[in-house]
Protein backbone atom coordinates (compact mmCIF):
# COMPACT_ATOMS: atom_id res chain seq x y z
CA UNK A 1 0.00 0.00 0.00
CA UNK A 2 2.25 2.64 -1.38
CA UNK A 3 -0.80 4.97 -2.52
CA UNK A 4 -0.54 8.18 -0.17
CA UNK A 5 -3.28 8.85 2.19
CA UNK A 6 -4.98 11.76 0.81
CA UNK A 7 -6.50 14.04 3.68
CA UNK A 8 -8.85 16.97 2.96
CA UNK A 9 -8.75 19.70 4.90
CA UNK A 10 -11.24 22.81 5.06
CA UNK A 11 -9.55 26.36 4.35
CA UNK A 12 -11.38 28.86 6.23
CA UNK A 13 -12.38 29.39 10.10
CA UNK A 14 -11.22 26.18 11.36
CA UNK A 15 -8.38 25.81 9.16
CA UNK A 16 -4.71 26.66 11.61
CA UNK A 17 -6.61 24.59 14.43
CA UNK A 18 -6.96 21.98 12.43
CA UNK A 19 -3.22 22.59 10.83
CA UNK A 20 -2.05 22.28 14.95
CA UNK A 21 -3.72 19.61 15.63
CA UNK A 22 -1.73 17.73 12.56
CA UNK A 23 1.23 18.88 13.65
CA UNK A 24 0.48 18.38 17.28
CA UNK A 25 0.32 14.14 16.39
CA UNK A 26 3.44 14.60 14.50
CA UNK A 27 1.85 14.82 10.78
CA UNK A 28 3.85 16.96 8.54
CA UNK A 29 1.98 20.66 8.17
CA UNK A 30 4.89 22.78 6.66
CA UNK A 31 4.21 22.82 3.06
CA UNK A 32 0.61 23.59 3.68
CA UNK A 33 1.11 27.69 4.19
CA UNK A 34 2.92 30.53 2.25
CA UNK A 35 1.47 29.26 -1.78
CA UNK A 36 -1.60 28.76 -3.39
CA UNK A 37 -1.48 25.12 -4.35
CA UNK A 38 -4.59 22.74 -3.71
CA UNK A 39 -3.09 19.62 -3.11
CA UNK A 40 -0.02 19.45 -1.42
CA UNK A 41 2.21 15.81 -1.42
CA UNK A 42 4.31 15.40 2.04
CA UNK A 43 6.17 11.82 2.40
CA UNK A 44 2.90 9.63 2.75
CA UNK A 45 0.23 12.18 2.82
CA UNK A 46 -1.27 14.33 0.55
CA UNK A 47 -3.10 16.98 1.60
CA UNK A 48 -6.40 18.25 -0.82
CA UNK A 49 -7.34 21.71 0.35
CA UNK A 50 -10.99 22.50 -0.02
CA UNK A 51 -13.98 24.73 0.97
CA UNK A 52 -15.39 23.14 4.50
CA UNK A 53 -18.48 22.46 2.96
CA UNK A 54 -16.81 20.76 0.07
CA UNK A 55 -14.75 18.00 2.28
CA UNK A 56 -17.90 15.65 3.03
CA UNK A 57 -18.29 15.11 -1.18
CA UNK A 58 -14.79 14.46 -1.50
CA UNK A 59 -14.42 12.22 1.28
CA UNK A 60 -17.83 10.41 0.31
CA UNK A 61 -16.86 9.85 -3.45
CA UNK A 62 -13.49 8.68 -2.07
CA UNK A 63 -11.68 11.43 -3.97
CA UNK A 64 -9.75 11.85 -0.26
CA UNK A 65 -8.97 9.13 2.34
CA UNK A 66 -9.89 11.22 5.16
CA UNK A 67 -11.15 14.48 6.45
CA UNK A 68 -11.67 17.26 9.04
CA UNK A 69 -14.63 19.49 8.68
CA UNK A 70 -17.38 20.64 11.44
CA UNK A 71 -20.09 18.81 12.38
CA UNK A 72 -22.39 21.28 10.85
CA UNK A 73 -21.03 20.76 7.50
CA UNK A 74 -21.94 17.26 7.97
CA UNK A 75 -25.32 17.81 8.95
CA UNK A 76 -26.19 20.02 6.50
CA UNK A 77 -24.57 17.78 3.99
CA UNK A 78 -26.26 14.41 4.33
CA UNK A 79 -23.03 12.58 2.81
CA UNK A 80 -22.42 9.04 3.88
CA UNK A 81 -19.14 9.46 5.77
CA UNK A 82 -17.43 7.46 8.67
CA UNK A 83 -17.60 9.83 11.68
CA UNK A 84 -14.60 8.56 13.76
CA UNK A 85 -13.62 10.86 16.29
CA UNK A 86 -14.51 14.52 17.82
CA UNK A 87 -11.90 17.31 17.82
CA UNK A 88 -13.32 19.48 19.93
CA UNK A 89 -12.08 22.61 18.21
CA UNK A 90 -14.42 25.19 15.84
CA UNK A 91 -17.44 24.68 18.50
CA UNK A 92 -20.95 25.99 17.53
CA UNK A 93 -24.39 26.04 17.72
CA UNK A 94 -27.10 25.36 15.45
CA UNK A 95 -29.47 27.68 16.91
CA UNK A 96 -33.43 29.11 15.87
CA UNK A 97 -33.52 32.82 16.57
CA UNK A 98 -36.48 35.05 16.73
CA UNK A 99 -36.31 39.29 17.46
CA UNK A 100 -35.86 39.69 20.96
CA UNK A 101 -39.07 40.59 22.55
CA UNK A 102 -41.35 39.48 19.81
CA UNK A 103 -41.57 35.81 20.18
CA UNK A 104 -45.40 35.84 21.88
CA UNK A 105 -46.37 37.57 18.52
CA UNK A 106 -44.74 35.23 16.26
CA UNK A 107 -46.31 32.24 17.82
CA UNK A 108 -49.54 34.14 18.04
CA UNK A 109 -49.54 34.58 14.44
CA UNK A 110 -48.41 30.91 13.89
CA UNK A 111 -51.32 29.67 15.58
CA UNK A 112 -53.60 32.20 12.70
CA UNK A 113 -51.32 31.64 10.22
CA UNK A 114 -50.74 27.84 10.12
CA UNK A 115 -47.12 28.64 9.21
CA UNK A 116 -43.80 30.40 9.87
CA UNK A 117 -40.81 31.87 7.60
CA UNK A 118 -37.70 30.93 8.43
CA UNK A 119 -34.30 32.30 6.35
CA UNK A 120 -31.09 29.98 7.18
CA UNK A 121 -28.15 29.18 5.01
CA UNK A 122 -28.39 25.78 6.10
CA UNK A 123 -32.26 24.45 4.77
CA UNK A 124 -31.55 20.84 5.33
CA UNK A 125 -30.95 21.32 9.27
CA UNK A 126 -33.57 23.60 9.63
CA UNK A 127 -35.94 21.31 7.65
CA UNK A 128 -35.17 18.67 9.72
CA UNK A 129 -35.67 20.24 13.29
CA UNK A 130 -39.03 21.65 12.23
CA UNK A 131 -40.07 18.49 11.23
CA UNK A 132 -39.10 16.77 13.99
CA UNK A 133 -40.46 19.44 16.35
CA UNK A 134 -43.50 18.97 14.36
CA UNK A 135 -44.04 23.47 13.44
CA UNK A 136 -45.01 24.03 9.70
CA UNK A 137 -42.50 26.43 8.46
CA UNK A 138 -41.73 27.95 5.47
CA UNK A 139 -37.94 28.00 4.62
CA UNK A 140 -36.04 30.57 3.18
CA UNK A 141 -33.13 29.71 1.99
CA UNK A 142 -30.27 33.18 2.17
CA UNK A 143 -26.35 32.71 0.98
CA UNK A 144 -25.52 34.41 4.51
CA UNK A 145 -26.04 37.59 6.69
CA UNK A 146 -29.33 35.85 7.95
CA UNK A 147 -29.97 38.00 11.11
CA UNK A 148 -30.69 40.34 8.48
CA UNK A 149 -33.85 38.66 7.22
CA UNK A 150 -36.39 39.22 10.64
CA UNK A 151 -35.46 43.03 10.69
CA UNK A 152 -36.55 44.02 7.11
CA UNK A 153 -39.57 41.46 7.64
CA UNK A 154 -38.39 39.27 5.57
CA UNK A 155 -38.96 35.70 7.99
CA UNK A 156 -40.14 35.30 11.39
CA UNK A 157 -37.19 33.49 12.70
CA UNK A 158 -33.91 32.55 11.79
CA UNK A 159 -31.64 29.09 12.00
CA UNK A 160 -28.10 29.94 12.10
CA UNK A 161 -24.88 28.73 13.50
CA UNK A 162 -23.45 31.02 16.80
CA UNK A 163 -20.42 30.59 18.31
CA UNK A 164 -20.48 33.34 20.83
CA UNK A 165 -23.77 34.59 20.31
CA UNK A 166 -22.66 38.33 20.05
CA UNK A 167 -23.79 38.93 16.08
CA UNK A 168 -27.43 37.56 17.48
CA UNK A 169 -27.42 39.86 20.39
CA UNK A 170 -26.40 42.91 18.18
CA UNK A 171 -28.61 42.45 15.44
CA UNK A 172 -31.71 42.25 18.86
CA UNK A 173 -32.28 38.27 18.32
CA UNK A 174 -32.72 35.96 20.35
CA UNK A 175 -32.03 32.25 21.22
CA UNK A 176 -35.71 30.18 20.64
CA UNK A 177 -34.03 27.27 21.01
CA UNK A 178 -30.50 25.47 20.32
CA UNK A 179 -30.63 22.60 17.88
CA UNK A 180 -27.04 21.03 18.44
CA UNK A 181 -23.72 21.90 19.31
CA UNK A 182 -21.45 21.04 16.67
CA UNK A 183 -17.34 20.39 16.40
CA UNK A 184 -14.89 19.48 14.61
CA UNK A 185 -14.94 15.89 13.26
CA UNK A 186 -12.26 13.33 11.35
CA UNK A 187 -14.22 11.97 8.73
CA UNK A 188 -13.30 8.91 6.38
CA UNK A 189 -14.63 6.73 3.29
CA UNK A 190 -15.46 3.96 4.49
CA UNK A 191 -13.94 1.67 1.36
CA UNK A 192 -10.57 3.56 2.26
CA UNK A 193 -11.52 2.85 6.16
CA UNK A 194 -11.26 -0.86 5.00
CA UNK A 195 -8.46 -0.97 2.54
CA UNK A 196 -6.18 1.42 4.80
CA UNK A 197 -7.16 0.44 7.84
CA UNK A 198 -3.96 0.98 9.68
CA UNK A 199 -3.24 4.34 9.11
CA UNK A 200 -6.35 5.70 9.43
CA UNK A 201 -7.03 3.64 12.80
CA UNK A 202 -3.92 5.04 13.91
CA UNK A 203 -4.64 9.02 12.74
CA UNK A 204 -7.85 8.45 14.70
CA UNK A 205 -6.73 6.92 17.69
CA UNK A 206 -3.98 9.76 17.91
CA UNK A 207 -6.25 12.15 17.31
CA UNK A 208 -8.59 10.92 19.82
CA UNK A 209 -5.80 10.75 22.07
CA UNK A 210 -5.14 14.75 21.70
CA UNK A 211 -8.66 15.67 21.89
CA UNK A 212 -9.04 14.10 25.22
CA UNK A 213 -6.24 15.47 26.42
CA UNK A 214 -6.78 19.33 25.33
CA UNK A 215 -8.70 21.75 28.43
CA UNK A 216 -12.33 20.95 27.74
CA UNK A 217 -14.01 22.89 25.46
CA UNK A 218 -16.77 20.76 24.53
CA UNK B 1 -25.57 -15.15 -13.53
CA UNK B 2 -23.62 -18.07 -14.62
CA UNK B 3 -21.63 -18.20 -11.38
CA UNK B 4 -24.80 -18.08 -9.44
CA UNK B 5 -26.52 -21.30 -11.59
CA UNK B 6 -23.42 -22.99 -10.68
CA UNK B 7 -23.86 -22.96 -7.50
CA UNK B 8 -27.55 -24.15 -7.73
CA UNK B 9 -29.69 -20.46 -7.87
CA UNK B 10 -32.70 -20.18 -9.77
CA UNK B 11 -33.38 -17.04 -10.89
CA UNK B 12 -36.19 -15.24 -9.78
CA UNK B 13 -37.58 -11.28 -10.84
CA UNK B 14 -39.13 -9.97 -7.81
CA UNK B 15 -42.37 -7.32 -8.68
CA UNK B 16 -40.96 -3.98 -9.11
CA UNK B 17 -43.70 -2.06 -7.34
CA UNK B 18 -44.74 -2.55 -4.05
CA UNK B 19 -46.58 -0.84 -1.41
CA UNK B 20 -45.10 2.18 0.20
CA UNK B 21 -45.81 1.00 3.39
CA UNK B 22 -44.17 -2.47 3.16
CA UNK B 23 -41.08 -1.71 1.76
CA UNK B 24 -40.37 0.60 5.08
CA UNK B 25 -36.64 -0.57 5.49
CA UNK B 26 -35.42 2.06 3.26
CA UNK B 27 -36.27 5.50 4.59
CA UNK B 28 -39.42 7.49 3.27
CA UNK B 29 -37.55 10.13 1.72
CA UNK B 30 -34.71 8.27 -0.61
CA UNK B 31 -37.93 5.83 -2.06
CA UNK B 32 -39.32 7.01 -5.69
CA UNK B 33 -43.16 6.82 -4.67
CA UNK B 34 -46.34 7.36 -6.46
CA UNK B 35 -50.13 7.39 -5.93
CA UNK B 36 -51.94 4.96 -7.93
CA UNK B 37 -56.11 4.70 -7.39
CA UNK B 38 -55.27 6.07 -4.00
CA UNK B 39 -52.85 3.49 -2.79
CA UNK B 40 -49.06 5.22 -2.32
CA UNK B 41 -46.74 2.64 -3.96
CA UNK B 42 -43.36 2.72 -4.67
CA UNK B 43 -40.88 1.25 -6.44
CA UNK B 44 -38.52 -1.68 -5.14
CA UNK B 45 -35.51 0.52 -3.45
CA UNK B 46 -33.94 -2.89 -2.00
CA UNK B 47 -34.19 -6.30 -3.64
CA UNK B 48 -33.91 -8.37 -0.79
CA UNK B 49 -36.99 -7.29 1.15
CA UNK B 50 -38.92 -7.67 -2.28
CA UNK B 51 -37.67 -10.85 -2.78
CA UNK B 52 -37.97 -11.94 0.97
CA UNK B 53 -42.07 -10.82 0.23
CA UNK B 54 -41.92 -13.08 -2.28
CA UNK B 55 -41.19 -16.16 -0.43
CA UNK B 56 -43.53 -15.41 2.28
CA UNK B 57 -46.30 -16.02 -0.22
CA UNK B 58 -45.28 -18.09 -2.96
CA UNK B 59 -42.98 -20.67 -0.49
CA UNK B 60 -44.99 -20.66 2.60
CA UNK B 61 -44.70 -24.30 2.76
CA UNK B 62 -41.20 -24.68 0.88
CA UNK B 63 -39.03 -26.92 3.28
CA UNK B 64 -35.63 -26.53 2.69
CA UNK B 65 -33.01 -24.28 1.74
CA UNK B 66 -33.96 -21.91 -1.25
CA UNK B 67 -30.95 -20.36 -3.46
CA UNK B 68 -32.36 -17.58 -5.28
CA UNK B 69 -30.19 -15.31 -7.83
CA UNK B 70 -31.59 -11.93 -9.56
CA UNK B 71 -30.03 -9.49 -11.83
CA UNK B 72 -32.37 -6.63 -12.00
CA UNK B 73 -32.85 -2.76 -10.84
CA UNK B 74 -33.27 -0.79 -8.07
CA UNK B 75 -34.47 2.59 -7.76
CA UNK B 76 -33.42 5.33 -5.07
CA UNK B 77 -34.00 8.79 -4.70
CA UNK B 78 -31.31 11.09 -4.48
CA UNK B 79 -30.88 14.83 -4.13
CA UNK B 80 -29.66 16.02 -7.65
CA UNK B 81 -26.37 17.14 -8.62
CA UNK B 82 -24.59 14.83 -6.50
CA UNK B 83 -22.99 12.21 -9.21
CA UNK B 84 -25.59 9.31 -8.05
CA UNK B 85 -27.63 7.47 -10.21
CA UNK B 86 -31.60 7.01 -9.19
CA UNK B 87 -32.02 3.46 -10.96
CA UNK B 88 -29.05 0.97 -11.49
CA UNK B 89 -28.90 -2.74 -11.88
CA UNK B 90 -27.90 -4.97 -9.06
CA UNK B 91 -27.08 -8.22 -9.15
CA UNK B 92 -27.48 -10.97 -6.14
CA UNK B 93 -28.59 -14.09 -4.57
CA UNK B 94 -30.45 -14.96 -1.51
CA UNK B 95 -30.05 -18.03 0.82
CA UNK B 96 -33.10 -19.09 2.34
CA UNK B 97 -33.58 -21.29 5.21
CA UNK B 98 -30.26 -22.18 5.67
CA UNK B 99 -28.01 -21.11 8.56
CA UNK B 100 -24.94 -22.10 10.07
CA UNK B 101 -20.99 -21.24 9.05
CA UNK B 102 -21.62 -23.33 5.77
CA UNK B 103 -24.02 -21.12 4.63
CA UNK B 104 -22.48 -18.08 5.65
CA UNK B 105 -19.59 -19.46 3.79
CA UNK B 106 -21.23 -20.05 1.21
CA UNK B 107 -22.76 -16.71 -0.03
CA UNK B 108 -19.05 -15.50 0.78
CA UNK B 109 -17.58 -17.62 -1.75
CA UNK B 110 -20.04 -17.02 -4.15
CA UNK B 111 -19.49 -13.58 -3.39
CA UNK B 112 -15.61 -13.85 -4.44
CA UNK B 113 -16.03 -16.31 -7.13
CA UNK B 114 -18.43 -14.21 -9.49
CA UNK B 115 -16.36 -11.23 -9.26
CA UNK B 116 -13.29 -12.69 -10.24
CA UNK B 117 -15.19 -14.14 -13.19
CA UNK B 118 -15.96 -10.95 -14.23
CA UNK B 119 -12.51 -10.41 -14.56
CA UNK B 120 -11.94 -8.61 -11.13
CA UNK B 121 -8.51 -8.42 -9.94
CA UNK B 122 -7.85 -6.34 -6.95
CA UNK B 123 -10.69 -6.52 -4.67
CA UNK B 124 -10.42 -7.24 -1.12
CA UNK B 125 -13.57 -8.90 1.54
CA UNK B 126 -14.63 -7.06 3.89
CA UNK B 127 -16.57 -9.72 6.66
CA UNK B 128 -17.62 -7.92 9.59
CA UNK B 129 -20.80 -9.72 12.49
CA UNK B 130 -23.63 -7.86 13.11
CA UNK B 131 -23.87 -10.23 16.33
CA UNK B 132 -20.18 -9.22 17.52
CA UNK B 133 -20.45 -5.60 17.09
CA UNK B 134 -23.63 -6.09 19.45
CA UNK B 135 -22.10 -7.97 22.33
CA UNK B 136 -19.07 -5.49 22.33
CA UNK B 137 -21.78 -2.90 24.07
CA UNK B 138 -23.51 -5.94 25.91
CA UNK B 139 -24.36 -4.54 29.41
CA UNK B 140 -26.22 -1.47 27.81
CA UNK B 141 -29.74 -1.11 28.61
CA UNK B 142 -32.52 -2.40 25.47
CA UNK B 143 -32.90 0.69 24.54
CA UNK B 144 -29.36 2.63 24.45
CA UNK B 145 -28.41 -0.38 23.12
CA UNK B 146 -30.89 0.26 19.89
CA UNK B 147 -29.22 3.92 20.28
CA UNK B 148 -25.85 2.88 19.92
CA UNK B 149 -26.67 0.35 17.36
CA UNK B 150 -28.97 2.85 15.08
CA UNK B 151 -25.79 5.66 15.27
CA UNK B 152 -23.27 2.93 13.59
CA UNK B 153 -25.89 2.21 10.86
CA UNK B 154 -25.66 6.15 10.47
CA UNK B 155 -21.38 5.53 10.03
CA UNK B 156 -21.78 8.10 13.05
CA UNK B 157 -18.80 6.49 15.77
CA UNK B 158 -18.41 9.55 17.23
CA UNK B 159 -22.29 9.57 18.04
CA UNK B 160 -22.19 5.96 19.24
CA UNK B 161 -19.83 6.12 21.66
CA UNK B 162 -20.84 8.90 22.87
CA UNK B 163 -24.31 7.50 23.91
CA UNK B 164 -22.46 4.32 25.21
CA UNK B 165 -20.84 6.40 27.67
CA UNK B 166 -24.00 8.22 28.51
CA UNK B 167 -26.11 4.80 28.73
CA UNK B 168 -23.55 3.79 31.48
CA UNK B 169 -20.53 1.64 29.53
CA UNK B 170 -17.69 1.48 31.63
CA UNK B 171 -14.24 2.98 30.80
CA UNK B 172 -13.16 -0.81 30.41
CA UNK B 173 -15.76 -1.44 28.31
CA UNK B 174 -15.81 1.40 26.35
CA UNK B 175 -11.86 0.68 25.23
CA UNK B 176 -13.42 -2.68 24.67
CA UNK B 177 -15.47 -1.68 22.22
CA UNK B 178 -13.35 0.92 20.70
CA UNK B 179 -10.43 -1.56 19.87
CA UNK B 180 -13.23 -4.34 18.59
CA UNK B 181 -14.74 -1.77 16.18
CA UNK B 182 -11.53 -1.26 14.63
CA UNK B 183 -9.73 -4.26 14.58
CA UNK B 184 -9.07 -5.46 10.92
CA UNK B 185 -7.38 -8.81 9.63
CA UNK B 186 -5.59 -10.72 12.61
CA UNK B 187 -6.54 -8.05 14.85
CA UNK B 188 -9.91 -10.03 14.90
CA UNK B 189 -8.15 -12.46 17.75
CA UNK B 190 -7.62 -9.88 20.01
CA UNK B 191 -11.23 -10.02 20.20
CA UNK B 192 -13.17 -12.75 22.48
CA UNK B 193 -16.33 -13.24 21.40
CA UNK B 194 -18.24 -16.29 20.26
CA UNK B 195 -19.46 -14.18 17.42
CA UNK B 196 -15.75 -13.36 16.05
CA UNK B 197 -15.04 -17.23 16.11
CA UNK B 198 -18.01 -17.64 14.34
CA UNK B 199 -17.16 -15.18 11.49
CA UNK B 200 -13.29 -16.53 11.56
CA UNK B 201 -14.70 -20.17 10.85
CA UNK B 202 -17.12 -18.82 8.01
CA UNK B 203 -14.40 -17.31 6.40
CA UNK B 204 -12.38 -20.31 6.70
CA UNK B 205 -14.88 -22.41 5.31
CA UNK B 206 -15.94 -20.15 1.94
CA UNK B 207 -12.01 -20.64 1.81
CA UNK B 208 -12.55 -24.17 0.97
CA UNK B 209 -15.66 -23.50 -1.02
CA UNK B 210 -13.51 -20.94 -3.49
CA UNK B 211 -9.55 -20.80 -3.55
CA UNK B 212 -9.18 -17.49 -5.24
CA UNK B 213 -6.40 -15.68 -3.87
CA UNK B 214 -4.77 -17.18 -1.25
CA UNK B 215 -6.31 -15.44 2.01
CA UNK B 216 -9.33 -13.71 0.26
CA UNK B 217 -11.80 -12.53 3.55
CA UNK B 218 -10.68 -9.74 5.88
CA UNK B 219 -12.34 -9.87 9.01
CA UNK B 220 -13.48 -6.35 9.84
CA UNK B 221 -15.87 -5.41 12.59
CA UNK B 222 -16.34 -1.89 11.01
CA UNK B 223 -18.77 -3.14 8.49
CA UNK B 224 -21.77 -2.68 9.53
CA UNK B 225 -24.81 -1.82 7.05
CA UNK B 226 -27.23 0.61 7.06
CA UNK B 227 -30.12 -1.84 7.06
CA UNK B 228 -31.67 -2.55 10.22
CA UNK B 229 -32.47 -6.03 9.20
CA UNK B 230 -28.92 -7.73 9.39
CA UNK B 231 -28.51 -10.12 12.40
CA UNK B 232 -25.03 -12.24 11.89
CA UNK B 233 -22.48 -12.16 9.41
CA UNK B 234 -22.16 -9.42 7.27
CA UNK B 235 -19.62 -8.26 4.37
CA UNK B 236 -18.75 -6.17 1.96
CA UNK B 237 -16.49 -6.23 -1.25
CA UNK B 238 -14.23 -3.16 -1.56
CA UNK B 239 -11.76 -1.94 -4.83
CA UNK B 240 -8.71 0.38 -4.70
CA UNK B 241 -10.70 2.28 -7.42
CA UNK B 242 -14.09 2.88 -6.30
CA UNK B 243 -15.11 5.21 -3.19
CA UNK B 244 -18.14 2.86 -2.45
CA UNK B 245 -18.20 -0.54 -1.64
CA UNK B 246 -19.09 -2.96 -5.04
CA UNK B 247 -21.35 -5.22 -3.09
CA UNK B 248 -22.67 -6.11 0.32
CA UNK B 249 -24.58 -8.64 2.27
CA UNK B 250 -24.97 -10.79 4.83
CA UNK B 251 -27.14 -13.14 6.93
CA UNK B 252 -30.76 -11.43 7.79
CA UNK B 253 -32.25 -13.67 9.96
CA UNK B 254 -34.82 -11.34 11.28
CA UNK B 255 -36.64 -10.76 8.08
CA UNK B 256 -38.36 -13.44 7.31
CA UNK B 257 -40.25 -14.39 10.82
CA UNK B 258 -39.13 -17.98 10.61
CA UNK B 259 -36.25 -18.78 8.60
CA UNK B 260 -32.76 -17.80 8.24
CA UNK B 261 -31.08 -15.79 5.46
CA UNK B 262 -28.15 -14.94 4.07
CA UNK B 263 -27.54 -13.15 0.53
CA UNK B 264 -25.84 -10.36 -1.30
CA UNK B 265 -26.12 -7.55 -3.65
CA UNK B 266 -23.07 -6.41 -6.40
CA UNK B 267 -23.68 -2.76 -7.16
CA UNK B 268 -23.26 -2.92 -10.87
CA UNK B 269 -22.34 0.06 -11.61
CA UNK B 270 -19.82 0.38 -9.16
CA UNK B 271 -18.34 -2.82 -10.55
CA UNK B 272 -18.15 -1.57 -13.77
CA UNK B 273 -16.52 1.48 -12.29
CA UNK B 274 -13.79 -1.21 -10.81
CA UNK B 275 -13.25 -2.49 -13.91
CA UNK B 276 -12.86 0.02 -15.82
CA UNK B 277 -10.01 1.63 -13.37
CA UNK B 278 -8.46 -2.11 -13.89
CA UNK B 279 -7.96 -1.34 -17.51
CA UNK B 280 -10.99 -3.88 -18.42
CA UNK B 281 -12.30 -3.07 -22.01
CA UNK B 282 -15.07 -5.10 -24.15
CA UNK B 283 -13.74 -8.55 -24.78
CA UNK B 284 -13.16 -9.45 -28.27
CA UNK B 285 -15.90 -10.51 -30.73
CA UNK B 286 -16.19 -10.78 -34.04
CA UNK B 287 -16.88 -8.63 -36.41
CA UNK B 288 -20.03 -7.33 -37.80
CA UNK B 289 -19.81 -8.17 -41.99
CA UNK B 290 -21.93 -5.36 -43.59
CA UNK B 291 -23.07 -6.22 -47.38
CA UNK B 292 -23.06 -3.83 -50.23
CA UNK B 293 -24.06 -3.71 -53.84
CA UNK B 294 -25.98 -6.66 -55.17
CA UNK B 295 -29.48 -7.08 -56.27
CA UNK B 296 -31.71 -7.23 -53.20
CA UNK B 297 -32.83 -10.72 -53.90
CA UNK B 298 -29.19 -11.85 -54.31
CA UNK B 299 -27.96 -9.53 -50.81
CA UNK B 300 -31.07 -11.21 -48.26
CA UNK B 301 -29.57 -15.13 -50.08
CA UNK B 302 -26.20 -14.21 -49.62
CA UNK B 303 -26.93 -12.43 -45.70
CA UNK B 304 -29.09 -16.06 -44.66
CA UNK B 305 -25.68 -17.92 -46.00
CA UNK B 306 -23.26 -16.13 -44.20
CA UNK B 307 -25.09 -16.65 -40.49
CA UNK B 308 -25.79 -20.19 -41.51
CA UNK B 309 -21.82 -20.13 -41.22
CA UNK B 310 -22.16 -18.54 -37.80
CA UNK B 311 -20.92 -14.91 -39.03
CA UNK B 312 -23.09 -11.58 -37.54
CA UNK B 313 -24.48 -10.25 -40.78
CA UNK B 314 -26.00 -6.39 -40.66
CA UNK B 315 -27.71 -5.32 -44.20
CA UNK B 316 -26.17 -1.63 -43.86
CA UNK B 317 -24.02 -0.49 -41.94
CA UNK B 318 -25.17 0.06 -38.30
CA UNK B 319 -24.73 3.47 -36.76
CA UNK B 320 -23.90 2.02 -33.70
CA UNK B 321 -21.87 -1.36 -33.12
CA UNK B 322 -20.62 -1.08 -29.07
CA UNK B 323 -16.93 -1.03 -29.85
CA UNK B 324 -17.05 -4.36 -32.52
CA UNK B 325 -15.09 -3.76 -35.97
CA UNK B 326 -17.19 -3.43 -38.97
CA UNK B 327 -16.35 -5.70 -42.36
CA UNK B 328 -17.80 -4.54 -45.44
CA UNK B 329 -18.02 -6.96 -48.44
CA UNK B 330 -19.57 -6.01 -51.98
CA UNK B 331 -22.17 -8.96 -53.00
CA UNK B 332 -21.26 -10.16 -56.46
CA UNK B 333 -23.56 -12.59 -56.70
CA UNK B 334 -25.86 -14.91 -54.70
CA UNK B 335 -22.75 -17.35 -54.77
CA UNK B 336 -19.90 -14.59 -53.89
CA UNK B 337 -18.57 -11.77 -52.19
CA UNK B 338 -15.92 -9.43 -53.24
CA UNK B 339 -13.76 -8.95 -49.62
CA UNK B 340 -9.79 -7.88 -50.13
CA UNK B 341 -10.04 -7.67 -54.01
CA UNK B 342 -11.03 -11.67 -54.47
CA UNK B 343 -14.25 -13.22 -54.89
CA UNK B 344 -15.01 -15.60 -51.77
CA UNK B 345 -17.90 -17.76 -50.89
CA UNK B 346 -19.48 -17.67 -47.46
CA UNK B 347 -17.85 -20.86 -46.00
CA UNK B 348 -14.48 -18.75 -47.33
CA UNK B 349 -15.26 -15.80 -45.65
CA UNK B 350 -15.68 -17.27 -43.02
CA UNK B 351 -12.81 -18.90 -42.49
CA UNK B 352 -10.82 -15.31 -43.09
CA UNK B 353 -12.31 -13.25 -40.72
CA UNK B 354 -11.92 -15.95 -37.91
CA UNK B 355 -7.99 -16.74 -38.72
CA UNK B 356 -7.40 -13.17 -39.30
CA UNK B 357 -8.61 -12.03 -35.73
Amino acid sequence: MSAPLRIALPQGTIFDETTAALAAIGLPVAGLTGHRKLVVRDGGIEYVLTRPSDVPTYVAHGAADVGITGRDVLMESDEEVLELVDLGFGVCQFVVAAPAGSLHRSLDEYQHLGSLEVATKYPRVAQRHFDRRGIQVEIIKLGGAVELAPQVGLADWIVDLTSTGRTLRENDLAVVEEIATCSARLIANRASYARDRQRIAELASKLETWARARPASR
Amino acid sequence: MATFDTYGYVPLEPPSVEFAAAAATVPEQRMMRFLDQGNLLALRPDVTTAIARVVAQRYREARGALRLSYFTTVFRQERSMRGSEREYDQAGIELIGASGALADAEALALLCEALTAVGLRSFTIEVGHVGAVRALFAGLPADELETVLGHLRDADHVAAFRAAEAGGLSADRLSRARTGLAARGRDIEEVDLPEALELREAIHLARELFAGEPLWGTPDLAVIPALPYYTGVVFEAVSPHVGSPIAMGGRYDGLLTDRPATGFGIAVPHLHQALVAEGWSLPRTEPVVTLDGGSPRDVARMAAALRREGLTVALAPPAETAGRAVVGVRVLDEKKVEHGGRALTPAELARELRGGS
